[in-house]
């Protein structure tokens, strides 16, 4: 019985291994591509840091790439509260019409981006908003929305709300509910939202294409520039420090805080 | 579909208001409005903004039916993202098992955070981080080649399994995750009660994980099929010639000839046949849940 | 609802003004990425020269480029626009007659590119010629002995599955015109061309997008023959060193003409004419070149500055090649879209 378990919890980490394996993979080549002297992923690999040095040089990528951190981050912050927001009361509320908003979410994720983008151009400039990185903040906090109201959502559907009544019966109002109950409870959700939301924000092409305006594009849109005639390997320089730093700061917080909603 | 089980004693919308309001209000602001900017565009001949005639015309919805392209094209993109969700199910959910029940203590939290990671990464220099592996000559041929006996040739580069298997790749951290969510909140005592009356395991799998997992498994299915339903940067990046999809087409419209009407109906045609089919699943769905 | 499009247009023109008040010494270039107006020791040589700033900006496609100037107005002071593109565009009034007079390089153009009828109109040019090229084929040096002659050798049954042509409607109908031996303006057997397109389909490994598509399989020898520009061609082989050679077939090739224009409401005038002027200066062009790989440029002196073996003097300035060229015209939405349906289900029906 025990071996049996035993055997069963190898075979589990064992395939996460494939896993992960199969995740980084990808990952692994882009990095090795950075340090490979050919700007066209060429065999045999020749060691080189020389895309190293032209990235430290090269300000109109190191720009985009803060332009698209602090677009991501802030980007993050306001999905995850305003996402969490409406799935508490999507969770907690009946009322009519609530399907109807729940169908709503997925035009976003259903449309391609492509049109999504456009249509966002042409309203913007309708309305006078115009482009820059005040409109592409306001493209992609939309964008992110649908997803964490999803994945919230997901994780409330394992709340029981007879607690919720409980701690109401014991006399806490709703705001105290929400923080010491509910909150709790949905935490890895909330989590794992804002981490969907940061890679939407960061990862987004279209929207921010159509968005920015010379001088403030983001990380992904100089890529997309670049692949039509320049691509170098210092956009996997690039990449591969992106995921590295928050490689070594994803495993510092994991060392020093619990989240995955432990018992 | 997010919340259908919901049982809280209260009801209106008004106590539901103040946290529902500034998500929707945001999502007005900046995608229904101009989605719906674009539909009314979907309805004529050209854009205003081309400096030229227009007047209104179903002429866009009609070309979706005019030729069987756009429904032979938007059938196999059904067909892709049916697959790509299949196969995220069947490695995600063990994973999130694994994750969820097995592993304990901190290194479920790193492993945790290590999955979700590679989607920080761009999406354009993962894919050409894959034509790199899957082509002839590329990293899967040599190593394969380097451990097996006999001599294989391994081309996978532009073909349908790498449009799979790039997708996969980019989708499956969604199925990890939700399955994740719903999983770790099963109480083991749950598990071990039925295990001691005498539950197989495959039945405490499936007559007490799945079921309760399900709504994780559905939200991650639906983070996954719909958006691959319309993409198309892998298919046409990887799918070589094999690579036109529903998707591409509509990408055409909008870089190609500039025929934003066409390609913002086509858009919605396909938004119509995906919510379609949400709804026609979702009885099903709750059924198994 | 006019009412409500005017309003439209007239708050994204205010809006505009006030969001890209542009800096009136600053030159806003509008061009394909890598495409010589951003080369760093070009912008460099200019802005010691002049005083003015270069800021650049990138399209990705022509309707992309036109788009941009449509929902910009005044933003820029430069575009690069295919002459193709420039009937449209002017007749959106979405670039300016430009003062040859202030542009004194303008005066060595080659006199068949200047007085081109599609950058002249009533008289006022509204675009100076740049540089030409080729859209023809490429060969990987690795796979032949002798260079092919021929177009024919996209159908080699000994190709197969190592030929790639661009995602691109219109230069894939184009080709399938040469194919057949008709007059890529004025296709007169479009079934032909399109039968001939299908039995392509077979032969092909990929349909490439980006320059970089192509280096990358040629890099990694995947691929023996496809279509292929020729200053990329160049720039291939001179920058990167990659095994490939442009073949200009007997059947002929398509010729395309890439020009400047200054937008309507450019705010810097004076500073654009001196961009285009330093642009088609020998200097320039020489440099370019030698470091780079670049198109034929449309002035002669620029041409004839280069040395006497060059590819660019000697083969594209045979008048054997002359011959066999067709410059691409203007082509109308319909046509575009018609030819976009064609190459769709080419694309479609090969699987």
């Amino acid at each position: 019985m025990m071996s049996a378990t035993r055997i069963l919890e190898g075979l589990g980490r064992f395939y996460i291994g494939l896993l992960l394996a199969f995740l980084y993979l990808p990952i692994v080549i882009m990095g090795l591509m950075s340090f490979n002297a050919s700007p066209f992923y060429q065999l045999p690999f020749e060691w080189t840091t020389k895309w190293y040095e032209d990235l430290s040089r090269n300000t109109q990528l190191l720009a985009a790439t803060w332009n698209s951190l602090e677009i991501a981050v802030i980007t993050t912050v306001i999905s995850t509260l305003l996402g969490t927001a409406a799935s508490l009361a999507l969770f907690r509320y009946e009322f009519r019409g609530k399907k109807f908003l729940q169908a709503l979410l997925f035009p976003p994720i259903a449309i391609p981006w492509l049109i999504t983008g456009t249509a966002m151009l042409i309203f913007f400039f309708g309305i006078g908003i115009g482009r820059g990185l005040h409109a592409i903040l306001l493209g992609h906090v939309a964008l992110a929305l649908p997803y964490v109201i999803v994945v919230v959502s997901a994780r409330l559907q394992t709340f029981a709300p007879e607690l919720e009544e409980a701690a109401r019966s014991l006399g806490a109002n709703q705001w105290q509910v929400t923080m010491r109950v509910t909150l709790p409870w949905i935490m890895p959700g909330v989590i794992a939202g804002a981490l969907f939301a940061f890679a939407v924000s960061f990862d987004q092409f279209v929207v921010s294409y159509f968005l920015s305006t010379p001088g403030q594009a983001t990380l992904p849109v100089e890529i997309y520039a670049a692949i039509r005639k320049g691509f170098t390997p210092e956009i996997n320089a690039v990449s591969t420090i992106i995921i590295a730093v928050s490689m070594g700061l994803m495993l510092i917080t994991a060392r020093f805080f619990r989240f995955g909603g432990e018992k | 579909m997010a919340g259908n089980i919901a049982a809280g004693p209260l009801s209106g919308i008004r106590p539901a208001l103040p946290l529902l309001a500034p998500a929707y209000l945001w999502l007005t602001l900046a995608i229904f409005l101009p989605l719906s900017a674009m539909a009314f565009f979907s309805f004529m001949t050209d854009l205003p903004l081309s400096g030229k005639d227009w007047s209104f015309t179903i002429r866009n919805y009609a070309a979706f039916f005019s030729s069987g392209l756009y429904v032979t094209l938007l059938w196999s993109s059904l067909r892709l993202g049916l697959e790509v969700t299949l196969w995220c199910a069947l490695i995600g959910f063990p994973a999130a098992y694994v994750l969820a029940k097995v592993l304990k203590g901190r290194s479920r939290e790193a492993i945790f955070l290590l999955v979700i990671l590679p989607f920080w990464s761009n999406g354009l220099v993962r894919i050409f981080s894959w034509a790199m592996v899957l082509r002839e000559g590329g990293i899967l041929d040599v190593v394969l080649n380097a451990i097996l006996p006999f001599k294989i040739s391994v081309d996978l580069m532009y073909s349908y399994p790498a449009v799979i298997i790039g997708l996969v790749h980019s989708y499956v951290p969604y199925m990890v995750l939700t399955c994740y969510l719903t999983l770790q909140a099963i109480d083991d005592s749950l598990i071990e009660a039925a295990r001691s009356l005498g539950a197989s395991r495959l039945q405490v799998l499936r007559r007490l994980i799945i079921p309760l997992a399900m709504p994780g498994l559905i939200a991650g299915a639906v983070l996954i099929f719909v958006p691959v339903v319309g993409s198309f940067m892998e298919p046409r990046i990887l799918g070589g010639r094999t690579g036109t999809f529903y998707g591409t087409v509509i990408e055409d419209q909008f870089v190609a000839v500039f025929n934003w009407p066409l390609g913002a109906a086509l858009s919605f045609i396909l938004l119509a046949v995906v919510l379609v089919i949400l709804a026609a699943a979702s009885p099903v769905l709750r059924r198994a849940t | 609802m006019t009412r409500l499009i005017a309003t439209l247009t007239a708050t994204t023109v205010f809006a505009s003004i006030l969001v890209f008040a542009a800096q009136a010494d600053e030159v806003h270039v509008l061009n394909w990425k890598g495409y010589g107006a951003d080369e760093p020791w070009a912008v460099e040589a200019f802005e010691k020269a002049t005083g003015n700033k270069v800021v650049n900006d990138f399209f990705n496609s022509e309707q992309e480029m036109l788009t941009k100037l449509r929902t910009n107005p005044g933003l820029y002071d430069v575009v690069m626009i295919n002459a193709a593109f420039n009937d449209q565009a002017m007749s959106e009034k979405l670039i300016q007659p430009i003062d040859l007079s202030k542009i004194p390089n303008a005066a060595d153009i080659s006199p068949d590119k200047a007085s081109s009828p599609m950058l002249n109109h009533d008289g006022k040019a509204y675009g100076v010629p740049w540089v030409w090229g080729l859209t023809a084929l490429a060969i990987n040096d690795k796979s032949f002995d002798t260079p092919p002659a021929s177009i024919s050798v996209m159908w080699d049954e000994a190709r197969k599955g190592r030929v790639v042509i661009r995602d691109d409607a219109v230069e894939a109908i184009q080709f399938g015109a040469i194919a057949t031996g008709q007059n890529i303006n004025d296709i007169k057997d479009m079934d032909a061309v399109k039968a001939k397109l299908t039995s392509l389909m077979p032969q092909i490994r990929t349909f490439w997008s980006s320059e970089n598509d192509w280096n990358q399989m040629v890099a990694s020898n995947q691929i023996d023959v496809g279509t292929y520009w020729s200053g990329s061609a160049d720039r291939a082989k001179t920058q990167f060193k990659l095994p490939v050679s442009l073949v200009i077939p007997q059947e002929g090739s398509v010729a395309w003409l890439d020009a400047f224009s200054i937008p309507v409401g450019s705010k810097n005038v004076a500073g654009a004419e001196a961009f285009i002027n330093y642009m088609i200066d020998p200097k320039f062009y020489v440099e370019w070149v030698t470091k780079v790989g670049a198109p034929v440029s449309a002035n002669e002196k620029a041409v004839a500055a280069l040395p006497e073996e060059s590819f660019n003097r000697k083969v594209m300035g045979d008048p054997e090649v002359a011959k066999r060229i067709q410059f691409q015209a203007p082509i109308t939405d319909e046509q575009r879209e018609k030819y976009l349906a064609l190459w769709q289900e080419l694309k479609v029906n090969v699987k």
